[in-house]
């Protein structure tokens, strides 16, 4: 089904060069990308531990302007929401099986001016989700059993895409999990317009096409644009 | 009156050498952990990454080497043993693929520790370190280390007892002195510490074992003889380092006032 949501394309953090992620940064966003996707794990809530609120902190100091979005996997998101501001977070994304009171925590991250985003893991069913869809601004459906990069792209999840797309016609629906030009077009068709890419786009020898590509797939597949009307392929 | 006059010989004898600063014989395990740490007056500088720029972290790490430094300190913390999140074994992983060689000294402030500690083995961590209390089994967390082929080596925060390491003394290869309260870099060194670190020291050369004795929190070029003096080979330094401005030179400025101040230690 067509909607009007905007393409944004995020790259994910967790598959750059983590010796200069400034460098990594700077070379995406030359490259097209609209936000940064920041995957912060705790070793709790995932079995991984990536980076906290000080690397946001100096990542900011490199790239003041680009958005960020933090996807808390932590088991306490209540605890970080004043530090991730304070690091320079745009948008705080937590996980629904991790929060004890989900609209305490959706009201905590609008008072201090940040978009809200929840996440769910692939074996939460979207119907968990309804009950706060209207008060988040963005859902983001896992399309890997978060915890590590590089995983194979959950195709079973796009009926939970679908669902939420009929059900919130309007809703920022991220995706985020083995995303890349292979298998772009089946979460573009299901519906979500942000598309979180690690591997396929920091990978890339040019990530600037991969993140084209990711974005026209959207465009027509989501958005309903004629091929003119498309994002242009970089030469 | 031969025998009197050998004697009196090797009196005056000796009389000459103490006079020219000859140490008489001491107790043999006393002179096995005077040699051992004699032995060990290399002191091992090990900026901690803490309070590096983390968007720039193979440059930090290259310039701070390429400044003198021996070892890399890793503090890596979850949100449950310390009230901080910082960085995992990616980031390890990432140094070494970067290119750098010299020794990770990684500082896990993360409960439970072993699940961990492979991934940080893996990712090419050269030591290991974790708290007493956040392991149900020391000597088999300690044991997991060393079969993964990293050094191992106990961390004592401020208030825990010397004593956790009395009994595995023989698997430790470090044992490491918070003179902070773990969490934060930036903290001031606090100087209980210093009475500690001389038991410590005790500890390690009764033993007879090769321990080295490293100290985390608030060292700088200030209080480092103070600290080497009271027994400390092994000194982790955060923000007394990595500092603005970061260049190499000014990281070199630093190292060698704290070499310099080593140095005089006896």
């Amino acid at each position: 089904m067509c909607h009007g949501c905007k393409c944004l394309i995020g790259p994910s953090m967790l598959a750059s060069d983590l010796s200069c992620m400034a460098d990594e940064a700077k070379k995406v966003i030359a490259g097209g990308a609209d936000y940064l996707h920041l995957d912060v794990m705790d070793g709790h809530f995932v079995p991984n531990i990536t980076w906290g609120p000080p690397v946001i902190k100096h990542l900011r100091k490199h790239c003041p302007d680009i958005f960020f979005d933090c996807h808390m996997m932590v088991s306490n998101p209540e605890q970080w929401v004043q530090e991730i501001k304070d690091a320079g977070g745009d948008q705080y994304t937590f996980h629904l099986e991790a929060a004890r009171d989900p609209a305490g925590l959706i009201e905590q991250i609008k008072a201090i001016g940040m978009r809200v985003g929840m996440a769910l893991r692939p074996g939460t069913p979207i119907e968990d989700a309804l009950p706060w869809v209207d008060s988040v601004d963005v859902v983001l459906v896992m399309t890997v059993e978060p915890g590590f990069g590089g995983q194979k792209f959950m195709a079973d999840m796009m009926p939970k895409v679908a669902y939420l797309r009929a059900k919130c016609p309007e809703k920022d629906i991220e995706v985020d999990g083995g995303l890349g030009p292979a298998t772009v077009d089946a979460a573009a068709r299901a519906g979500a317009n942000m598309i979180v890419a690690g591997s396929s786009v920091f990978n890339s020898e040019v990530p600037a096409k991969v993140i084209a590509a990711l974005r026209r797939s959207v465009e027509k597949l989501g958005n309903g644009k004629s091929e003119e009307e498309l994002t242009q392929l970089p030469s | 009156m031969a025998r009197l006059s050998l004697l009196a010989c090797a009196g005056v004898a000796a009389l000459a050498t103490v006079a020219h600063g000859f140490v008489p014989p001491v107790p043999r395990s006393y002179t096995r952990g005077r040699m051992a740490m004699a032995a060990k007056k290399d002191f091992w500088i090990a900026p901690s990454i803490l309070s590096a720029d983390f968007a720039k972290l193979g440059q930090e790490v290259d310039n701070v080497l390429a400044a003198g430094a021996d070892i890399v300190h890793f503090d890596v913390m979850d949100n449950h043993y310390v009230p901080n999140l910082t960085i995992g074994p990616m980031v390890c992983k990432a140094l070494r693929d970067h290119g750098v060689t010299a020794p990770i000294d990684v500082h896990l402030m993360v409960s439970p520790v072993d699940r961990i500690i492979p991934d940080f083995a893996d990712a090419g961590a050269s030591f290991i370190t974790f708290h007493p209390e956040a392991t149900n089994h020391i000597d088999r967390t300690l044991q997991l280390i060393k079969s993964k082929g990293c050094k191992s080596g106990l961390v004592f925060n401020p208030a825990t007892p010397l004593s956790l390491a009395q009994h595995v003394l023989d698997k430790v290869d470090i044992i490491l002195l918070m003179s902070v309260n773990p969490g934060f870099g930036g903290q001031s060194f606090i100087p209980e510490t210093l009475k500690k670190l001389k038991e410590a020291r005790k500890m390690i050369d009764e033993s007879g074992y090769d321990i080295r004795l490293e100290v985390d929190g608030g060292v700088g070029v200030a209080n480092i003889k103070d600290i080497a003096e009271a027994g400390a080979d092994f000194f982790v330094a955060g923000s007394a380092i990595l500092k603005n401005p970061r260049t190499q030179d000014a990281y070199k400025a630093t190292i060698d006032a704290m070499r310099a101040e080593l140095a005089k230690v006896q």
